[in-house]
């Protein structure tokens, strides 16, 4: 038995009000072995890989517990000998690389500034160990000229350019779609059994963790009693979750009862009438006219006179419609969620809201034309303003588009956390306190403040367990139903979309390469 | 206990030179001893050319420089704040507003004051305030641009954009609180810029006017005496630098630490 990389003896962080907020049960990893952390969103997860690089969050304090790496107890290690572990021997690639990455740096010094020997054929070996191509223009490109999937893997890359002793993954496989996410998988495995890494991964992909980890370990969230109302996640609770044993692919997400009341996927709504076709249901806000999104012909550039990257791309989308729009990571899926929002300042086309012509421009978009089409973006970090509380943001757009009676806003913030499943006392908390997977979770309950008539959402999920993952999309089925909301879903997660969506598209190098019924993604392979 | 000690020049200077009047043992512009009389019994920091009590005046002169910094420093901070910020989120103002500050940095601080107080007949200290924010704005509207574009670029300034916000909500709910430290940094070094365009003005008799006590009037006034008394020249100009000096600790002490940052530092 190899001595272990990394250890942590149970980890007890307290708040500030002396509340348990993190327990990590005791964690080791050895060279050679790949462990993964598993366990509901908020439960410590990141917070477990960073204690590993000797770094606690702000404002919680250590009740109990050792940290060890390399033989070191890296908490209170003294800071030249810390740094000395840092650079040469762990390599931690988290949730949110793309605000890890330099932008004014190309790829190319990205990757040669880290790498142990950094000559030409070893930065193409290092791009083609992630699945990035290994040409010129992709080591020309900056960060910025990459999509979210590809950023995660420059990181990556940059992350083994180290050949580090032990390597710590938070979330890998997010915003990648099923098969990269299955490539990286591999190289992950091949890493630990080639080059004798260690490695530790917090996942909430399933099939991943059930296919390359040799052991897993389930983080939980801390009881605290005087939480008035626990989180409502009415799903199979977390230990339902496989725990030893290598999971088969679909195990982590159990279709749970309520997925039988959702109802049969729509047929594709027409052009004519997206209403039209939901004629036979019983929508309740039936007088209410019901807003259709159509578009024509959007191009896309990246620049004035940049590449093209959407081509031509069409949409047509009915009240309560739930269409996704899926496909490889770079395909341009994120530009055209931002595309439909007015974002993406370089494009042409045509857009229309409830047969109204829509400018492409948000700047020349009324703020009930912004109101009606919110987006929730993919990257849950930067999207949050880092200095106003959850309860801030919330109440913000309800007082901004006055859809809600002053008296009543507390309350339908309240409301809309217990919507998207996160506790009550989120509300006094700022960005930086919520764990990945609870700043995507208020991200869309800040869409979902505004009351649109279509919601955008770009990788909702990605950072999110099967069970709130699972509660967010009922949620949304909820909204389809009641309001009459029509949602975009921009998602890699194909089990998902079979069960949720209506009808979905796949995006390939920047134009509509399949078109159908959302059931039918699973089949195509 | 670090902070307070560190806070506490500002504190002190801040009291003497509000104070100062009235703790002043003998009038400002009545002779108690000989001209430049060397420190003696009453008047321990000696008298000035016409035998006042030093100390008297030195107690007495901080308070307009002290008023007249801390106006212009806000003053200037405050714009630059609203018209950088705002200058950053839209970038076709943002070309105005910083050609015409990329122009007016060319103006030297002393012409301008000259300019302003002379033409101004009777303008007085309003004059003077108005010289050294014309002085001082361009400087700090470049600072805060600089600070606000990366912010202006960031996810979730884009998503108030796209939740239907306009301009002065932008500007005040999503960049500026993110912006605080650099803002109290930028007050700190606007008033130590404050404090040399007031004084060079007062040196210039721009200011205030004899027989007013004024700590840079007083640097004037004695210097030709200074081998004959000192203090009354070094203990004027030692206040004015600790004044300058120590108002930017306190603003560097009171800035918040490099902001909330949404993920913890490594």
């Amino acid at each position: 038995m190899t001595p272990a990389v990394a250890r942590i003896d149970e980890l007890v962080l307290t708040g500030p009000a002396g509340g348990v907020v993190v327990d990590v049960p005791a964690v080791s990893g050895e060279r050679g072995a790949v462990v993964a952390l598993v366990g509901p969103s908020g439960a410590g997860k990141s917070t477990a890989l960073r204690s590993m690089l000797g770094v606690l969050p702000d404002g919680l304090t250590c009740r109990a517990g050792r940290v060890r790496v390399l033989e070191h107890e890296v908490l209170g290690l003294d800071p030249v000998r810390l740094r000395r572990l840092r650079r040469h021997h762990i390599a931690l690639v988290d949730q949110d690389p793309a605000s890890r990455l330099n932008p004014r740096m190309r790829v190319r010094h990205l990757l040669a500034e880290l790498a142990a020997r950094p000559g030409p054929g070893e930065l193409r070996r290092l791009l083609t160990d992630v699945c990035l191509p290994a040409d010129d223009e992709m080591l020309a490109r900056r960060p910025h000229q990459l999509s979210g999937g590809q950023q995660r893997r420059l990181a990556l890359a940059r992350a083994l350019a180290r050949r580090p002793d032990l390597l710590l993954l938070d979330e890998p496989t997010a915003g990648l779609d099923p098969s990269l996410g299955a490539e990286i998988g591999l190289l992950v495995r091949e890493l630990a059994d080639r080059h004798d890494m260690a490695v530790i991964l917090a996942s909430h992909d399933g099939d991943l963790v059930g296919r390359i980890a040799d052991r897993v370990i389930e983080l939980r969230i801390p009881s605290r009693a005087p939480v008035p109302s626990p989180p409502p996640v009415a799903v199979p609770s977390a230990s339902a979750v496989p725990l030893p044993a290598p999971a088969p692919p679909t195990i982590m997400a159990p279709p749970p009862p309520v997925a039988a009341a959702v109802p049969p996927p729509a047929p594709a709504p027409t052009p004519a009438g997206g209403a039209a076709s939901r004629a036979g249901r019983p929508v309740r806000a039936a007088a209410r006219r019901t807003p259709a999104l159509i578009m024509r012909r959007l191009r896309a550039r990246t620049g004035r006179r940049g590449r093209t990257i959407l081509h031509d791309v069409e949409l047509e989308l009915g009240a309560g419609a739930a269409h996704a729009v899926i496909g490889p990571s770079g395909a341009g899926k994120t530009t055209l969620a931002r595309a439909i929002t007015g974002l993406h300042p370089h494009a042409e086309g045509v857009v229309e809201l409830d047969g109204q012509p829509l400018p492409l421009r948000l700047a020349r978009r009324t703020g009930e034309q912004r109101r009606l089409i919110q987006l929730v973006p993919q990257d849950p970090l930067g999207a949050l303003n880092p200095v106003r509380t959850v309860g801030a943001v919330l109440a913000r757009p309800m007082r901004l588009h006055r859809r809600v009676d002053p008296a009543d806003v507390p309350s339908r913030v309240e409301r809309l956390l217990a919507d998207v499943a996160l506790p009550a006392e989120t509300v006094t908390r700022l960005p930086h306190e919520l764990s990945g997977g609870q700043r995507q979770r208020v991200a869309l309950a800040r869409a979902l403040a505004a009351d649109p008539a279509v919601l955008v959402c770009d990788e909702v999920t990605s950072a999110l367990d099967a069970p709130t993952a699972q509660a967010l999309m009922e949620l949304l089925m909820r909204l389809r139903e009641e309001r009459g909301l029509a949602v975009v879903l921009v998602s890699h997660d194909l089990d998902l979309v079979a069960r949720h969506c209506d009808t979905a598209c796949s995006i390939d190098r920047g134009r509509i390469s399949w078109a159908g019924r959302a059931g039918a993604v699973l089949q195509r392979g | 206990m670090r902070t307070a000690l560190r806070l506490l020049p500002a504190g002190l200077i801040a009291v003497i030179a509000l104070a100062g009047p009235l703790l002043a043992p003998s009038p400002i512009d009545a002779p108690v001893a000989a001209p430049y009389a060397l420190p003696g019994p009453g008047v321990p920091l000696g008298a000035d050319e016409l035998g006042r009590n030093v100390l008297s005046r030195v107690l007495a002169g901080g308070r307009e420089l002290l008023l007249t910094s801390l106006v212009v420093a806000c003053l200037v901070t405050v714009a630059a704040a609203l018209l950088g910020t705002a200058a950053a989120l839209r970038p076709a103002l943002g070309r105005i507003v910083e050609r015409v500050a990329d122009v007016m940095i060319l103006l030297p601080a002393v012409l301008a004051v000259l300019l302003v107080v002379l033409s101004w007949q009777g303008g007085g200290r309003v004059a003077l305030v108005t010289a050294a924010v014309a002085v001082g704005l361009p400087y700090a509207i470049r600072v805060v641009c600089a600070a606000a574009a990366p912010i202006a670029g960031s996810g979730y300034v884009e998503a108030a954009v796209a939740g239907g916000e306009r301009l002065p909500q932008l500007v005040w709910r999503e960049v500026l609180p993110n912006l605080r430290a650099t803002l109290l940094i930028l007050l700190g070094l606007r008033f130590v810029a404050a404090v040399y365009v007031v004084t060079t003005a007062a040196f210039l008799e721009l200011g205030p006017q004899p027989p007013a006590a004024d700590w840079a009037l007083m640097v004037r006034e004695n210097a030709p005496g200074i081998l004959l008394n000192p203090w009354a020249v070094v203990v004027p100009s030692l206040a004015i630098g600790v004044l300058a000096l120590s108002v930017q600790t306190a603003a560097e002490v009171l800035a918040p630490r490099s902001g909330r940052q949404v993920v913890a530092r490594l």
